[in-house]
């Protein structure tokens, strides 16, 4: 009897798209794909999921973690394939099942000209289970294992009882494209975490300021993205300077507004970008209230230069203990506290504007070569494909 | 590109590395070994250890351990005396042995710091008081590691043992070739190592006074007489030896060399932008200065752009403004955090260090315009 370890991947909300439900899944499976680059397998498609085959069963485990981060994926089993007759299914149904606790078996015959239905697979193999392992009982409302068998079309049958929670969502590359600003903080990470769940693709921009800003400062935000890239499905990061800027800001206008304005050249050069790259908005990690630059007041500020993008913030209603929560869970929390200094603490006003009035924000940096900064700027910056 | 961090570590000494190569390659057989290539690398091994400590111990009296690091001598002297009572120190400490004393401290022991005086030294009074009968170790640092202050541990291991039963522990690893000093009173075990003298990296030594209590820190195969298990690294012994012949030939040259340089670099650093935190006294090998206003690894990153590399007092960081030691000389936030260290060693010559003054000054000047 040939007994192939398999997996399978289940998708959701796909079923909502309709007639574009095609598509969908056509960048679902291209990102599963994707995720499994450098490992041998094959993928198919019967209705309603995905199974991988032929892979080496030692990697099982490894092919399961890269795929249930996989935006689109709802849940995964690792189960087995075999031909679709009721001798070999059973075997590997008793090698599957526990020895003890209450279970049920849940058949599902895509293939109708089956000899069994069924309540009739489930009934013949609930009852042969109870003879051969007599530690077992039956429940069907609330058992401790369930045990599927699935009789596909092909002449082959999948079993298996594990489930693996997937990383929900949709697949990224179906909602349009944006323009993460990445610092080396918790928060954006998580925004960018959050906008890819949603079918976003991304690319990030990420401002430094050597000399005042270090190469580890540098390689963290590397990090970062590189493990946000995970579940983007790779992302190309660009690196600005605004070392001028903030000297320029330093030396020409109130101390205090520092942040406010660095952060409206942030968005014009992320815009400008954008426009190069062809994304379609803007993403932060703002947070309301969480420091002195994201209140409302700040945003507008900041809004208000941003010519034709939307500006997103996934974050915004959240509080910092979620965002953490969060970051710990997507495991880019141990690299954003590593203590290197980013942009937004040097030249760091003592009390820095908290409600910024736009017209004085305004009036402030008619003292700057906006156009001349940032075209400096822009022709500075670096691509790094993560 | 002007090298001037050589108390982080040195360029390995072309022709030590030459001269220890074969053990590399050619003969490459594990010390431990019973055939004959092996008990000759063994023999190797045997003469390095008998050389170095000859440098730095001529008298005799002492037994050098081979280590991978001079960070694990200085855990090992510090793990294996402190077993109870007190531990004292210094708040001047390379890390090796101010973490090791935070360690220890965790775990139960009583660990007190003597302060420093403002030229970077021990403050000796102090530390004398804060010794007691309980105390089971002193651990002093020969030449401090940031500001090149220099204890005279001759002196302070011979007045710590008159108070006291304690052990005396010094880590002498930017002293050891650059100073003349040889071991003898009070000091029972000092830590050196091979690449702040033109060895590689890699190996280190503890030196312990014979009769005094050490204990392993790395169990296993019983090497380095039971006290530091581990394959011996031949390549790098043999090198270390060579290189510490070598340094310790021309200590009195090399030594009146560095301190032209340094008094060359004192005079040429723009006192406008700059204050010197070393004191006259300290090692020449070291110099450290503090561009006032300014952030030390800023201009590091500048310098390194214009071609010098000089270390700083510490990684700049939100979190870690600037270094302990520097405080604890009583430098205030203004001079702490613009800290770079220059250090220097015999490959340095007075031209790159005139150029690379030049820059430094040019450097600094430029970034309190841009600051300012």
């Amino acid at each position: 009897m040939e007994r192939e370890r398999v997996i399978i991947v289940r998708y959701c909300e796909i079923h909502l798209k309709g007639k574009n439900r095609g598509y969908f899944e056509k960048v679902f499976m291209n990102n599963l794909e994707k995720a499994l680059t450098g490992i041998r397998h094959e993928m198919k498609k019967p209705s309603g999921r995905y199974i991988v085959e032929k892979f080496d069963e030692a990697r099982t485990d490894e092919i399961i973690d890269r795929l249930r981060k996989v935006f689109g994926t709802h849940s995964l089993s690792a189960g087995y394939q075999v031909d679709a007759e009721m001798g070999a299914i059973y075997d590997t149904v008793r090698m599957v099942a526990p020895e003890s606790g209450s279970f049920k078996v849940q058949a599902n015959r895509g293939d109708k000209t089956f000899p069994l239905n069924s309540m009739q697979i489930n009934a013949e193999i609930g009852g042969r289970l109870l003879k051969d392992k007599p530690g077992l009982c039956v429940d069907v409302h609330s058992p401790q294992s369930v045990i599927c068998v699935d009789i596909r079309e092909n002449g082959k049958a999948l079993v298996f009882s594990e489930f693996v929670k997937g990383a929900g969502g949709m697949p990224v590359g179906t909602s349009g494209k944006g323009m993460l600003l990445l610092s080396g903080g918790i928060d954006s990470p998580v925004a960018g975490y959050m906008i890819a769940k949603r079918g976003m693709k991304l690319d990030a921009i990420h401002f430094h300021s050597y000399p005042y800003t270090n190469m580890q400062a540098r390689e963290k935000v590397e990090d970062l993205a590189r493990k946000l890239s995970v579940y983007t499905g790779g992302l190309i990061l660009h690196v600005a300077s605004v070392t001028h800027i903030q000297e320029a800001i330093h030396k020409n206008c109130p101390d205090e507004m520092m942040i406010t304005l660095l952060r409206r050249f942030m968005m014009r050069i992320a815009e400008r970008v954008s426009e190069r790259v062809g994304a379609q908005c803007i993403v932060t990690g703002e947070s309301l209230g969480q420091v002195a630059s994201q209140t409302v007041e700040g945003m507008t500020s900041s809004n208000a230069v941003v010519r034709l993008l939307p500006v997103l913030r996934p974050l915004v209603g959240f509080d910092k203990t979620e965002i953490i929560e969060r970051a710990r869970m997507i495991g880019t929390y141990e690299t954003s506290v590593l203590p290197y200094e980013d942009c937004c603490t040097v030249f760091l006003p003592k009390h820095p504007l908290i409600r910024p009035d736009l017209k004085k924000v305004v009036q402030a940096e008619r003292k700057l070569d906006v156009e001349g900064l940032i075209a400096e700027s822009l022709e500075g910056i670096e691509e790094v494909r993560i | 590109m002007i090298y001037l961090d050589n108390a982080a570590t040195t360029a390995p000494d072309a022709g030590a590395v030459a001269a220890a190569m074969k053990y590399l390659q050619a003969e490459f057989y594990n010390p431990s070994a019973l055939y004959r290539a092996g008990f000759s690398a063994h023999r190797a091994v045997e003469e390095a250890r008998k050389n170095i400590s000859a440098l730095i111990a001529p008298q005799g009296g002492y037994e050098l351990i081979f280590t991978a690091s001079g960070s694990e001598a200085d855990n090992q002297a510090l793990f294996s005396s402190v077993r109870r009572g007190n531990f004292v120190t210094t708040e001047g400490e390379h890390a090796a042995v101010y973490n090791t004393a935070k360690e220890l401290a965790k775990r139960g022991i009583e660990v007190r710091f003597a302060k420093l005086l403002a030229d970077g030294r021990v403050d000796v009074a102090d530390l004398l008081a804060k010794v007691d009968e309980k105390t089971s170790l002193v651990s002093v640092i020969h030449v401090n590691n940031e500001t090149g202050a220099v204890n005279d541990v001759a002196e302070i291991s011979a007045r710590v043992k008159k108070a006291s039963k304690a052990i005396f522990h010094s880590d002498g690893v930017q002293a050891f070739g650059k100073l003349p000093f040889t071991l003898g009173g009070g000091v029972d075990l000092y830590t050196i190592s091979a690449h702040k003298i033109g060895g590689v990296r890699g190996v280190a030594a503890l030196l312990r006074r014979k009769g005094c209590r050490l204990d392993p820190l790395v169990f296993g195969g019983g090497q380095e007489n039971g006290l530091r298990s581990g394959t011996e690294n031949t390549f790098a012994i043999k090198q270390f030896e060579f290189a510490a012949k070598k340094k310790f030939d021309r200590l009195h040259g090399d030594l009146e060399h560095v301190r032209a340089l340094n008094r060359m670099a004192r005079e040429a650093l723009d006192e406008r932008l700059f204050e010197i935190i070393s004191s006259e006294e300290a090692s020449p090998y070291i110099l450290s200065v503090a561009a006032k206003g300014l952030r030390g690894e800023v201009l590091l990153h500048m310098l390194d752009d214009a071609g010098v590399m000089v270390g700083t007092g510490s990684a700049c960081s939100s979190k870690n403004k600037y270094s302990r030691v520097i405080a604890a000389c009583g430098w205030n936030e203004r001079y702490a955090e613009g800290v770079l260290r220059l250090s220097f060693f015999a490959s340095n010559t007075p031209e790159e260090t005139e150029r690379a003054v030049a820059v430094i000054n040019e450097c600094a000047r430029k970034l309190a315009e841009r600051m300012n």
